[in-house]
C-alpha cells in the first residue's frame, strides 16, 4: 500500500514543482540584481576623442582596444485600460545590429527612487531579460504599441563592476544604409551604471569617484527625468 | 464826360493814434504816441542778452550800445527807484531798461575782476604765479635699460648660487668612489619604470604581485624602498661586517637605493615537475631560477626572484587545492607538504613539487641526466595555464547589446533565450583546473615518448620491410600524430604500406590505409602487436603487386589467414600465385611472430601432381628447388588442367635464408623470375 507514503516519484514532483519557490525565494534573498545606479552626462562631438582616450586610461581591459557597439532599440508601451490614472508600462527592446548571433535584450525601468537628496547617483529597479528575435511579435501581441526607436552607436568601457557608455543617437529609417544614418543632435551622451542586488548603495561613492576623474570634460550627474521638457 | 486827369492817391501811414478814452463830453484823448526815449526803450526791452537770436542780438548789441551812454545817469537814480521784481523778466519790467542794466553791470564786474587779477599778477608784490610742470610720462630710455639690466642681475644671481650648490654635490658625489655616478632620485626613476610604486606617509612602497594582472591570491607582495646607506669605505672591511663568519669584504652597492622584500619571498623558488617510473625518471622540469641570486644582487634581480617565489606559491597552492577537490581520477592525487603525487598510469607518478630555498644557496635540481628534449612544455604549460586563470579573471567580455548587464559570459547569455535546462548550465560552469590539465598534458608525453621509444627499436631491429616514420611537426599538447610507412628496399614504388596513428593523451588510434581505425590503449603490447600485423601484411601486399610486374596471377589472397598455426598474435596472411604458364604455384604464410627473431615467413612451392622430381645434388646450395624436372614436363604440357585433382597439388617449402637476395621481395622476385622459366 503505498497511500500514505509519498513515492519516489511523487516527491521528485514535489522537487520540480518547488522551482518556483526557488525563484521567489532568490527574488527575496537579493540575489538578483534588479537595481540600477545610474549617472549621465553629455559631451558636444568636438570632446569625443580626448574623452575617449581618458576613459581608456581609467577603465579596465587596456589591451584590447576600443570595444564598439551599434544597436537598434525599440520602445512598446502597454497602456492598462482598467486602470486609468496609472502610468503605462514602458518595456525597452534592443539589439546588437553588429552581432547578430547575440540574444535581443529586454529591459523593464522603474521609476527613480525618490531617496534622499545625498546620494551621489539615481537608484531605479530593472529587469534585465534575454529573449529571441520573436520578441516584437510577443509584444504586439500582449497589445504593446511600437511608440519609438533609435539607433545608437558608440563605445563601451568597464572599470570593476561599472559600466560607461559613451554613444551617439541616430534616426531609425527604414530601408537605410549603416552609413547613412542621421544624427539626433551634435553630441555624444555618456552613462555610467551599475546593475546590483538591492542594498549595495557603496557603489555610488565607486561611481562619483570615477566621475570626479573626468570632471572637467564631461559632468555625470543624476538627472530627473520628469523635469525634462 | 471828359477824362479826368490822374487821381492822386495819397499814402499815409495811419498816423492816429489809438483813443486812450472818451471823456463824457465826446472829446477823444488820443493815447499820446511814444517819444524817442520811449520807443528806444522799448526796442532795448526786447534785446535778449542770452544770445538766443543772433539777428536781434546783432542788432540789439548796437542798440545797446548807443543807449548805455544815454542812460548811464538814468542808471544810477532809477536803480534803487524802481524795484521791479527782477525774478519775472518775460513780464513787463518795471523799468524797461533794467536787464540792460544788470546785463552791464554784471559785465563790468567781471571786467574789473580781470583787471584787478592782471594788476596783481603784474606787479608780484601779493601774489607770483608760477606755471605748474606736469609729470614727465615717460621715463628716459636710458633709465629703464638700468632698471631691467638691474631685475636681471638679481634673478641671474639666485640662479647662479642654486647651480653653484649642484655642481659642489655633483663634484662631490664623484670624488667618492662608493655610490659611483648613481644618484638615488635617478635610480627611483628606473625603479618606477618597472614597478608599481606609492607614498604611504614618508615611506615608499611598492607591489610585486599578479593582483593588477587577475590574481586572486590573497598573499601580497608589497616592498619597501630605501636609501642606502654609506656602508664606511674604510678599507677594513672586517670590522663592518656584522656576520659572524669571516667573508670577504662584501661588494660596493651598486645601487643608491636599497629593497625591502617581505621574508617569506626571499630566496629563490622552483616548481619541480617530474615523471617517475618505479625508480626512473623519465621527464622533468625545473621552473623558476635555477641561479640563486645573492643577497646584495641589483634590486631589479632581487624584485623579480621575489616575484617568481610568489608565483611558485601561487601556482602550487592552485595545483594542491585543486589535487584535494579531484575526484574524476580512479587514484586521487595524494597531497604532502610541499609535494603532489598523481598517478597518470599504472607504475607511472607525476610528481610536483614546490622548492623554495630562503638562504640563496639552493640545492642543485637533482642531477637527473634527462635526455628528453621535452622539459620545457611542461614548464610553459603551468605558466601558460595560470596565466590564463589569471586573464579570465581579469577580461571579461563586453555586452552586446550594450544595455546588457555585464559580466556573463557569452555562452551564458543565450541560456535564457534557447531555453537550456539545469544539467545543461551547470556543465557549462564546469571547468578544467591546472591540475587536470597538466596531468594529461604529462600522459600525453609519456604516451608519445613510449611510441616514439618503440618505434625507433622496432626500425633498429626489423630491417626487412623498413619501417619509417614522419612525425607531425604541428601538433597539440594533448595530441600529436605520426605516419608510419612500411616500405621495402629497392620496391617501394610497387609496394608500401601507410597508417597514420593518432595519439592521445590516454590512448591510440590507429588508421589503415583502407579506412579502418583501430583503437587501442596505453598498453605498449598493443601497439606492438598492431605492427608486427602490419609488416606481415606487408609483405603479402608486396609480393602481390610484384607478382603483378612479374605476370604471376594471384589465386588467392588473405590477410587473415583461418588456416595454419594459430598465431600468438594476430592473425597470418597469406596469398597464393600460379606462374604464367601455369606450370607452379607460389603459397606464401607470413605470420606477425615475436620480431626476435624476424616474423617468419613460409614459402611454398606447389607442383602440378604426378610431378616426379629428382632430390639429387641440388643439395649443395641446399635449395630445394627441382630444377630439372624435365620429366614433369611431359606429364605436364597442360599445366594443371586437365589434371587428375584428386591427387593433390604437392607443396615443398623454401628455405628462405639460402636465397639470394637482400630482402624478401627480392628473394620472392628471383623465385618468380626462376620458376617462370621453367617449361
Amino acid at each position: 500500500m503505498d497511500g500514505l507514503e509519498p513515492t519516489a516519484k511523487q516527491t521528485e514532483l514535489h522537487q520540480s514543482l518547488s522551482a518556483i519557490d526557488t525563484l521567489t525565494s532568490a527574488m527575496k534573498s537579493n540575489v538578483v540584481p534588479n537595481q540600477e545606479y545610474l549617472l549621465q552626462g553629455s559631451i558636444l562631438d568636438s570632446g569625443v576623442d580626448i574623452l575617449l582616450h581618458r576613459l581608456r586610461g581609467l577603465c579596465d581591459n587596456t589591451d584590447v582596444g576600443l570595444e564598439s557597439f551599434h544597436d537598434h532599440e525599440a520602445c512598446f508601451v502597454l497602456f492598462n485600460p482598467a486602470a486609468q490614472q496609472s502610468q503605462p508600462l514602458t518595456l525597452r527592446v534592443r539589439k546588437a545590429v553588429d552581432d547578430t548571433a547575440a540574444p535581443w535584450h529586454l529591459r523593464y525601468m522603474g521609476q527613480p527612487e525618490l531617496g534622499d537628496k545625498n546620494r551621489p547617483t539615481m537608484v531605479r529597479s530593472v529587469l534585465d531579460i534575454g529573449v529571441g528575435s520573436d520578441i516584437v511579435e510577443f509584444l504586439k501581441e500582449l497589445g504593446c504599441r511600437r511608440e519609438f526607436d533609435f539607433i545608437t552607436k558608440g563605445f563601451i568601457f568597464r572599470k570593476g563592476r561599472l559600466k560607461i557608455i559613451v554613444g551617439k543617437l541616430y534616426r531609425s529609417e527604414a530601408g537605410k544604409a549603416p552609413h547613412e544614418l542621421e544624427p539626433v543632435s551634435g553630441s555624444h551622451y555618456v552613462e555610467m551604471s551599475v546593475v546590483t542586488p538591492t542594498g549595495q548603495d557603496i557603489v555610488g561613492e565607486d561611481m562619483r569617484n570615477l566621475a570626479e576623474q573626468i570632471k572637467p570634460l564631461v559632468n555625470l550627474d543624476k538627472v530627473d527625468h520628469r523635469r525634462l521638457p | 464826360l471828359k477824362m479826368s486827369s490822374s487821381v492822386s492817391v495819397s499814402v499815409e501811414v495811419p498816423l492816429e493814434n489809438l483813443v486812450q478814452e472818451i471823456t463824457y463830453d465826446g472829446m477823444e484823448l488820443l493815447q499820446q504816441p511814444l517819444t524817442m526815449s520811449e520807443s528806444l526803450a522799448k526796442l532795448a526791452q526786447r534785446i535778449d542778452f542770452c544770445g538766443q537770436d543772433e539777428d536781434g542780438g546783432a542788432g540789439s548789441g548796437s542798440a545797446t550800445a548807443g543807449s548805455s551812454n544815454e542812460n548811464g545817469d538814468i542808471k544810477e537814480e532809477d536803480a534803487n527807484g524802481e524795484g521791479g521784481p527782477d525774478a519775472n523778466f518775460k513780464t513787463a519790467q518795471s523799468w524797461p531798461w533794467e536787464s540792460v542794466r544788470n546785463k552791464i553791470r554784471s559785465a563790468l564786474t567781471e571786467l574789473s575782476v580781470f583787471g584787478d587779477i592782471l594788476t596783481i599778477a603784474q606787479k608780484k608784490q601779493y601774489m607770483v604765479l608760477d606755471p605748474v610742470q606736469a609729470d614727465p610720462s615717460d621715463t628716459k630710455p636710458p633709465a629703464v635699460l638700468m632698471y631691467k639690466k638691474k631685475a636681471l642681475q638679481a634673478a641671474s644671481q639666485v640662479l647662479l648660487s642654486g647651480c653653484e650648490r649642484l655642481r659642489a654635490s655633483m663634484n662631490e658625489a664623484k670624488s667618492r668612489p662608493s655610490l659611483a655616478t648613481l644618484d638615488f632620485h635617478i635610480e627611483l626613476l628606473r625603479l618606477r619604470q618597472n614597478w608599481r610604486l606609492r607614498k604611504v606617509g614618508n615611506a615608499i612602497l611598492g607591489d610585486l604581485s599578479y593582483r593588477t594582472a587577475g590574481s586572486r591570491f590573497p598573499q601580497g607582495g608589497i616592498f619597501e624602498v630605501t636609501k642606502a646607506e654609506d656602508d664606511s669605505e674604510d678599507g677594513n672591511a672586517d670590522s663592518q661586517s656584522t656576520s659572524s663568519q669571516p667573508q670577504p669584504p662584501p661588494p660596493k652597492p651598486c645601487s643608491a637605493l636599497r629593497v625591502t622584500v617581505p621574508n617569506e619571498l626571499q630566496g629563490i623558488a622552483y616548481i619541480h615537475v617530474h615523471v617517475q617510473k618505479d625508480q626512473d625518471t623519465l621527464s622533468f622540469a625545473n621552473i623558476g631560477l635555477p641561479a640563486p641570486a645573492p643577497l646584495d644582487a641589483h634590486w631589479q634581480q632581487r624584485l623579480e626572484a621575489a616575484q617568481n617565489v610568489l608565483f611558485c606559491k601561487e601556482l602550487f597552492s592552485v595545483l594542491a587545492r585543486e589535487a584535494v577537490a579531484l575526484h574524476s581520477m580512479p587514484i586521487p592525487p595524494l597531497v604532502v607538504g610541499n609535494q603532489i603525487t598523481a598517478t597518470l598510469f599504472p607504475g607511472i607518478l607525476l610528481i610536483i613539487g614546490l622548492c623554495h630555498s630562503i638562504t640563496g644557496k639552493g640545492q642543485s635540481p637533482p642531477a637527473v641526466s634527462s635526455k628528453l628534449d621535452h622539459n620545457h612544455v611542461l614548464e610553459h604549460s603551468l605558466h601558460q595555464l595560470l596565466r590564463e586563470v589569471h586573464r579570465t579573471n581579469s577580461h571579461i567580455p563586453l555586452p552586446h547589446p550594450a544595455t546588457a548587464p555585464i559580466g556573463i559570459s557569452r555562452k551564458r547569455r543565450l541560456g535564457g533565450p534557447c531555453a537550456y535546462d539545469r544539467q545543461t548550465l551547470l556543465n557549462m560552469t564546469k571547468k578544467e583546473g591546472i591540475l587536470e590539465e597538466i596531468i594529461k598534458q604529462s600522459q600525453h608525453v609519456i604516451l608519445r615518448l613510449r611510441a616514439m621509444y618503440f618505434l625507433d627499436t622496432l626500425a633498429k631491429e626489423i630491417k626487412d620491410p623498413l619501417l619509417v616514420a614522419h612525425w607531425a611537426s604541428i601538433n597539440a599538447v594533448t595530441h600529436s600524430c605520426v605516419r608510419i610507412t612500411l616500405v621495402s628496399s629497392g620496391y617501394d614504388m610497387c609496394a608500401r604500406t601507410q597508417l597514420v596513428i593518432h595519439i592521445k593523451e590516454k590512448s591510440l588510434k590507429a588508421i589503415l590505409k583502407d579506412g579502418k581505425a583501430i583503437n587501442l590503449s596505453y598498453e605498449p603490447q598493443e601497439l606492438k602487436d598492431l605492427l608486427l600485423c602490419q609488416i606481415a601484411i606487408h609483405q603479402i601486399m608486396a609480393l602481390q603487386s610484384l607478382s603483378k610486374c612479374l605476370g604471376w596471377t594471384v589465386l588467392s589472397s588473405c590477410t587473415h589467414l583461418g588456416v595454419g598455426n594459430c598465431e600468438s598474435t594476430g592473425n597470418a596472411a597469406g596469398c597464393m600465385l600460379t606462374s604464367p604458364n601455369g606450370k607452379r604455384i607460389l603459397a606464401v604464410r607470413s605470420s606477425p611472430q615475436a620480431f626476435m627473431p624476424a616474423p617468419s615467413i613460409q614459402v611454398f612451392i606447389g607442383y602440378p601432381p604426378n610431378a616426379k622430381y629428382t632430390t639429387q645434388q641440388n643439395n649443395n646450395n641446399n635449395s630445394a628447388i627441382p630444377m630439372e624436372v624435365d620429366d614433369v614436363s611431359a606429364a605436364t604440357t597442360l599445366g594443371f588442367e586437365g589434371m587428375d585433382l584428386t591427387a593433390g597439388v604437392k607443396y615443398k617449402s623454401i628455405r628462405l635464408d639460402k636465397l639470394e637476395g637482400k630482402n624478401f621481395l627480392n628473394k620472392m622476385e628471383m623465385l618468380m623470375a626462376v620458376l617462370a622459366d621453367v617449361s
